[in-house]
């Protein structure tokens, strides 16, 4: 392993392990005994050219697919068997490279309700949703961040594909997990709203009060926000450092060049 | 508060400020005002038919619950409304002379049996394939249907069960003076009715208005994205189907009051879900007020089309053609259904509130 910037918290054991992390579909290996650790409030961006199996990482970590073999840690226990649910209790929250919403809810209950989650309401059937108007005013500043303010009381389904995006950023500010998994957070955005997110990006990380796991092609993004770079190629693990070592890597430009990885 | 409202703060403002002056509010204490003049009428056949659109429009509307706001296809909820009118009828009968606590107690049967089967239903179904609830719920619903109609000894079959019902609401009594007016035993269980059924109603409003009606909405609409916010997708359509079909029950219970009659064709019959899926759809899925419009305009329509039918047939005994046509009343009814489904394609209340909705909150922007 390389060294990390922050010296300090490499004594800290890591908020997230993956040992020995496997899934196979059929004879294709997507995620190769993986091995990887993510230190606390650091942000680690995991590139790698495409199929390399960066979601397929994130699903297993978050729950949405079971690994053949191998384990997922999170602060020192075993989550493997968990469901997506229970792990998203614990701290572990996402965003979908491919927009996944609420489409027929409106743009403000999709924040809500991740809001509501994380308030832990989401079993009280005896008070109106709307006593919880806290909710709906922080939903309303989560939109404002993401520039969607004034789209709040349209129905999901109405908003252009980079909306969605930024949209998706929201939900997951809402959801305000310890550690969050970013999956190409702004793939489909336009020129122009790619820096507000990278900013609330920056800010978290900046904050060091959360975990952050990042995909993104972005390379020269990537090399500014990251503490670290996880490289994966065909499924492995072919480099792990701090942005300027993994740049030399000839290993990793190879893959780099050669992978057909897009520029951002 | 100095600083400027938002937009989502102004129109919770203006909402609830509004809220007893809102129309639909207005519309609703209308309604329930309408509904208790209703025995002023001098028709039974109002009356009766008042009645069973009360108790409908709760069934429709616990079913909207499970099938609207929670998307889960269940073919059993005419057997939970059938396992209500059942206990009331069979403890009334078999118990001897009606008393008071029959009533409790085939309340409190009900209940537990719904509330049992209910959670049967949904461990043994909803952990696998949505596909499963659906076909676990038609067998048991068939399985139901079957008890009643071969279980003589207990149900009496075919034949179905007649029972009369304790003090004011025995028909054989005499009914009380209120005011110079009569108050008649069909009269005070049409109130009782009305009680149960408006009480109910309000019931299922806060639960689909609450957090969980909220997650309950997420879910359906997309079960991978709710998961990942942390919500359990099992336990709350455990919520929805215990709430769902316990109230479904409860209509039976009123149902079997109403009739003082059960037989296992009328309240077990699976048939009757079709009946149940046209109310619903008429008024709107997800609207939980559409069911009231959607059992309305049903109930209405079998009351009177067929008298109408033969009206129109009585005036013109020449034709055959005519005499053939006004016997198929049914088919009137399948054309009106299509009807209204192509000019409400959300149902009458789904789309009425989907226009006003846009509306309202284009003024928030
Ligand atoms: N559910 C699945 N069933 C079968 N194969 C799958 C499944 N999910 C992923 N794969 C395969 O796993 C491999 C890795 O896919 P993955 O989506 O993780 O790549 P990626 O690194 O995210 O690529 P991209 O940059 O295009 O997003 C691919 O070959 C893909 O076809
Ligand atoms: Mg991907």
């Amino acid at each position: 392993m390389g060294q990390y910037r922050w010296e300090s918290d490499l004594a800290k054991a890591p908020v997230i392990e993956t040992k020995d992390l496997t899934i196979r579909f059929g004879g294709n290996v997507a995620v190769n005994t993986v091995n990887l650790q993510f230190e606390e409030y650091s942000l680690k961006s995991i590139i790698g050219p495409n199929g390399a199996g960066k979601t397929t990482l994130f699903n297993l970590i978050s729950g949405q697919y079971k690994p053949t073999s191998g384990q997922v840690i999170f602060d020192g226990q075993d989550i493997t068997g968990l469901d997506p649910a229970t792990r998203t209790k614990l701290g572990i929250g996402r965003s979908f490279q491919l927009t996944n919403i609420f489409s027929t809810l409106s743009v403000l209950e999709n924040v809500r309700l991740a809001l509501q989650s994380k308030a832990d309401v989401g079993m009280v059937f005896w008070r109106h949703w709307r006593s919880y108007f806290k909710l709906e005013d922080q939903a309303y500043e989560l939109l404002k961040q993401v520039l969607l303010e004034d789209r709040w009381a349209d129905e999901a389904n109405t908003l252009t594909h980079g909306e969605k995006r930024k949209l998706e950023i929201a939900i997951l500010l809402g959801l305000d997990p310890k550690v969050l998994l970013l999956d190409e957070p702004t793939a489909g955005m336009s020129i122009e709203e790619v820096p507000a997110i990278l900013k609330i990006i920056q800010n978290i990380k900046a904050a060091r009060k959360r975990t952050i796991l990042l995909v993104e092609h972005k390379f020269d993004m990537i090399m500014n926000v990251s503490d670290s770079i996880a490289v994966l190629k065909d499924g492995r693990l072919i480099c792990d450092d701090v942005p300027e070592a993994v740049s030399c890597n000839p290993e990793v430009m190879e893959a780099y060049l050669g992978g057909g990885m897009k520029y951002g | 508060m100095t600083t400027e409202m938002t937009p989502v703060q102004r129109e919770r403002f203006q909402a609830q400020q509004a809220f007893f002056k809102r129309p639909s509010f207005l519309i609703q204490v209308a309604l329930v005002i309408g509904l208790i003049l209703v025995p002023l009428v001098p028709s039974f056949r109002v009356m009766d038919m008042m009645a069973k659109i009360m108790i409908f429009s709760i069934v429709v509307a616990s079913y909207d619950l499970i099938l609207g706001y929670t998307g889960l296809l269940s073919f059993a909820h005419a057997m939970f409304f059938g396992i209500g009118a059942y206990s009331m009828a069979l403890l009334c009968y078999h118990l001897g002379s009606p008393q008071w606590h029959h009533l409790i107690l085939a309340t409190i049967v009900a209940l537990a049996m719904s509330v049992v089967l209910a959670l049967i239903l949904a461990f043994f179904s909803l952990r696998t394939k949505a596909i499963f609830f659906a076909m676990l719920s038609l067998a048991l619903a068939d399985f139901f249907h079957i008890l009643g109609r071969s279980w003589r000894n207990l149900t009496l079959g075919e034949d179905g069960v007649t029972f009369s019902l304790p003090g004011i609401l025995n028909v054989q009594g005499q009914g009380f003076s209120l005011f110079g007016l009569n108050i008649s035993p069909r009269t005070m269980t049409y109130y009782l009715v009305l009680v149960v059924s408006v009480a109910l109603f309000i019931f299922l409003v806060r639960f689909v208005g609450s957090p969980v009606g909220r997650v309950l909405q997420a879910i359906r609409d997309n079960e991978q994205r709710s998961t990942a916010l942390g919500f359990k997708t099992f336990p709350h359509q455990i919520y929805s189907i215990v709430f769902g079909s316990s109230i479904s029950s409860m209509g039976g219970i009123l149902f079997a009051l109403w009739l003082r009659y059960v037989d296992p064709e009328s309240v077990l019959g699976v048939f009757s879900m079709v009946d149940y899926l046209l109310m619903v759809i008429i008024g709107g899925l997800g609207t939980m007020y559409g069911s009231i419009i959607g059992a309305a305009f049903f109930i209405t329509v079998q009351t009177w089309l067929p008298d109408l039918l033969r009206g129109i047939a009585a005036n013109f005994p020449d034709y055959e053609i005519i005499q053939r046509m006004a016997d198929r009343w049914m088919a009137y009814f399948g054309v009106m259904f299509v009807v209204v489904i192509l000019v409400f394609p959300k149902g009458i209340v789904g789309t009425v509130q989907k226009i006003i909705r846009r509306r309202r909150m284009a003024s928030f922007k």
